[in-house]
């Protein structure tokens, strides 16, 4: 469509395309851009496997594990060794304390046999040694002391010594002894317990220790790994579904596997945020049709009318009127226009409240603001409102759709008709706020249609509104975890009238 | 529209960026009879409602430098008591909420009518004149006494409804200003949304009918375009 050439020169295209902005307001600005973060990939610099917490972990694990069953081996280790000496000290003392006994009741002779007596006893795990004041050799099987006899008291010795077999060759033994300086005489008396086996015992268990502690290493790392890797596992899914997420799959969700626990929650908490995210989308789409669908030919018409007036030569008087006209016409398409904005907020669910409200109180103050009204249209207005009916909900949105229930009954039904606001406890656990009319009605196949956004049927494009009045009351419904219900009246079946029933969860 | 011969003229600070929406709110609030002064970002408005003392703030929210709720916000913490009413192309009632709780005592979407802003401003730009702890309200030879809730007219008693009793109270205390059927609807009906239909009009005119009913001189007028002013 072009502009006619003898418009006067002020009038550009720039300024046409300002005169609704000049005469009713500025629309909401909104960012030129929205820029999402797209995260870079992560520089690689260690093996992918080491940087994985499932690594992380297994290496804590084994760790954890090393430690303790290192721990638990040393003290295996010393307390065995401890005790071994422990024992092998208490036999020698009571050995000594025989000996003892029979220095001093016999004196060197009766020790000296008695000496020679137990050497001779078979099996016997000691070894002796007895001297005389000059460190001459009285008994023993050792050619001399291994260590100089104390000046008094006891001292102890380990040592090695040659054993002879009786094969003939000899084999170096350890043992561990008490050598004694006798009292009132200046001998000595050694006592030695044969350590060999001892040593075998500790031995063993070293060698133990040495192969149990790589085998308890690499057992714990496997444990370690085998245990992370459900943890990783799961980790990768949330992963995987995240990147399909921003590869545009939006229906895709973390698989719950129902076990409650930590991952489970997490999964669920990420699929209620992409739930969030997918309503937020689907909003900002729908707010991208409506402004195509409800915007386009209103705005269009609106250039038509204005070109109309352009082109033709008019009176003040017309022009005044056109001019009226105009502005009325842009006041309905930013009441459009505001009405698609608030029904978007609501169906991303971020509008409103949850407060506990009685729901009768605000049927019972929107029947007293419409009463007058009604009576003013020719209509006669009932209600019927039971008494304290909770909701949980936003009292003004929950206002504003009783509000476009009713100020849809007033518009659409004839003089001398009625209308009736009712609240009664409903079933299922909720309550159903009822606007009965004795208008024509809405055809059963017509009823999902209109409450679809942005359809009017074709009666109604004479009256004033957006055409989204019932939208707005089932985007309220939902919200509020209801429903809208549209039925037939009471009226005959030709013109039977619409019950329109706003059904909420009871609090 | 105003009643510019009853009351002196308003000091109005307004802070807008927009060009052509300053110069329109200048010219609606010039023609209302006030005296228009503009700031084109927050943080000169800042500068001036502090600098000088003001009437009424008309504060735009999406402004250059300083978005209009930090500016308030500061505005009041740092003890400015001049009232101020939001501007404001984010017209929903949160968007509302968030206004009010930032300090401002009247909140106002864009697209508006021109006699909407007139009269909120004016009513704004009262309302430090009036006094709020009184315990009776005078308007010609209507009389209300709120403690006994009692309405006389030239001394003869008047039975209302107590909302009719709440409308009328509002008037009252807004004697001599116009005052619109959303103002109606928020104040004395505490809704923010826009019924279809003309609720309003009806509630008036039935407590018309029974002020002035009686009477040779009416005193709740409407006022073409624009909404009701109850004679002062």
């Amino acid at each position: 469509m072009k502009l006619p050439t003898n418009r006067p020169a002020w009038l550009t295209l720039e300024r046409l395309a300002k005169l609704p902005a000049k005469l009713a307001g500025r629309l909401p600005r909104f960012p030129d851009e929205i820029r999402l973060p797209i995260p870079e990939p992560v520089r690689k610099s260690m093996p992918v496997f080491m940087r994985t917490t499932t690594f992380k972990l297994a290496m804590l694990y084994s760790l954890m594990i090393a430690a303790f069953s290192g721990a638990l081996l040393a003290y295996l280790y010393y307390s065995t060794v401890y005790y071994i000496r422990v024992e092998s000290e208490r036999r020698i003392t009571v050995e000594f304390e025989q000996l003892a006994n029979a220095y001093y009741t016999g004196g060197m002779q009766r020790l000296s046999q008695s000496v020679f007596e137990r050497m001779t006893l078979s099996g016997s795990p000691f070894y002796y040694y007895l001297e005389d004041t000059s460190g001459r050799k009285i008994a023993g099987h050792f050619p001399r002391l291994p260590d100089d006899p104390p000046e008094s008291g006891m001292k102890t010795v380990y040592f090695d010594f040659e054993l002879p077999q009786t094969d003939g060759t000899k084999v170096l033994r350890p043992a561990a002894g008490r050598i004694v300086r006798l009292k009132d005489n200046g001998g000595a008396l050694m006592v030695a317990f044969d350590t060999a086996q001892q040593t075998v015992i500790v031995d063993r268990i070293q060698s133990a220790i040495l192969v149990a502690a790589p085998v308890a290493l690499i057992l714990s790392l496997l444990g370690g790994v085998l245990i992370t890797r459900g943890a990783a596992r799961r980790a990768e899914e949330l992963a995987k579904t995240a990147e399909a997420v921003i590869g545009g799959e939006l229906s895709r969700r973390v698989p719950v596997r129902g076990t409650g626990d930590e991952f489970d929650r997490l999964a669920q908490r990420i699929n209620a945020m992409l739930d969030q995210i997918g309503k937020l989308v689907e909003a900002s789409q729908n707010t991208g049709n409506a402004i195509a669908h409800d915007l386009r030919s209103p705005l269009t018409r609106l250039r038509n009318r204005l070109e109309l007036a352009l082109a033709s030569p008019m009176t003040e008087q017309d022009a005044s009127n056109t001019l009226g006209e105009t502005v009325e016409e842009v006041d309905r398409v930013l009441d459009t226009f505001n009405a698609i904005l608030r029904l978007a907020r609501l169906d991303a669910g971020t509008e409103g409240l949850r407060v506990r409200m009685d729901l009768s109180e605000v049927a019972e103050e929107l029947a007293e603001l419409f009463d007058p009204a009604c009576e003013e249209a020719g209509l006669t207005f009932r209600s019927q409102i039971a008494r304290n009916q909770l909701v949980l909900g936003d009292r003004e949105l929950i206002g504003q759709a009783i509000s476009n229930l009713i100020d849809n009954a007033i518009k659409y039904t004839p003089q001398g008709g009625s209308i009736s606001l009712s609240v009664t406890r409903g079933a299922d656990a909720m309550i159903d706020l009822t606007v009965l009319d004795t208008g024509p009605g809405i055809p059963a196949g017509d009823r999902s249609k209109v409450i679809e956004r942005f359809h009017r049927m074709d009666s109604a494009r004479t009256q004033p509104g957006s055409g989204l009045g019932l939208s707005l009351v089932q985007s309220v419904a939902e919200l509020h975890g209801g429903e809208l219900v549209l039925a037939d009246g009471n009226g005959p079946p030709d013109r039977p009238g619409l019950r329109a029933t706003l059904r909420l969860p009871r609090a | 529209m105003a009643d510019t011969l009853h009351h002196r003229a308003l000091k109005v600070l307004v802070i807008e960026d927009d060009n052509e929406m300053a110069s329109f709110i200048e010219k609606v609030l010039e023609d209302a009879g006030h005296e228009v002064e503009c700031a084109r970002d927050g943080a000169a408005g800042l500068a001036r409602a502090r600098a000088e003392d003001f009437d009424a703030l008309v504060v735009d929210r999406m402004l250059p430098e300083k978005d209009g709720l930090t500016l308030i916000r500061e505005f009041r913490d740092a003890g400015g008591t001049t009232p101020a009413l939001f501007l404001s192309a984010l017209g929903d009632v949160q968007n509302k909420v968030q206004g009010l709780k930032a300090g401002a005592e009247d909140y106002l979407g864009k697209p508006f009518v021109p006699a909407e802003l007139a009269a909120r401003v004016e009513a704004l730009g009262r309302r430090q004149t009036s006094e709020p702890q009184v315990t009776s309200l005078k308007a010609g030879d209507l009389e209300m006494n709120l403690l006994t809730r009692k309405v006389t007219r030239a001394g003869k008693k008047i039975d209302l409804q107590p909302r009719e009793f709440r409308l009328l109270e509002y008037l009252m205390r807004h004697a001599g200003q116009v005052v619109t059927r959303t103002m109606l609807l928020e104040k004395v009906w505490d809704y923010n949304f826009d019924p279809q239909t003309n609720v309003i009009d009806v509630h008036v005119s039935r407590l018309r009918s029974k002020i002035d009913k009686e009477f040779s001189e009416p005193l709740l007028l409407t006022v073409r375009g624009a909404g009701y002013r109850l004679q002062g």
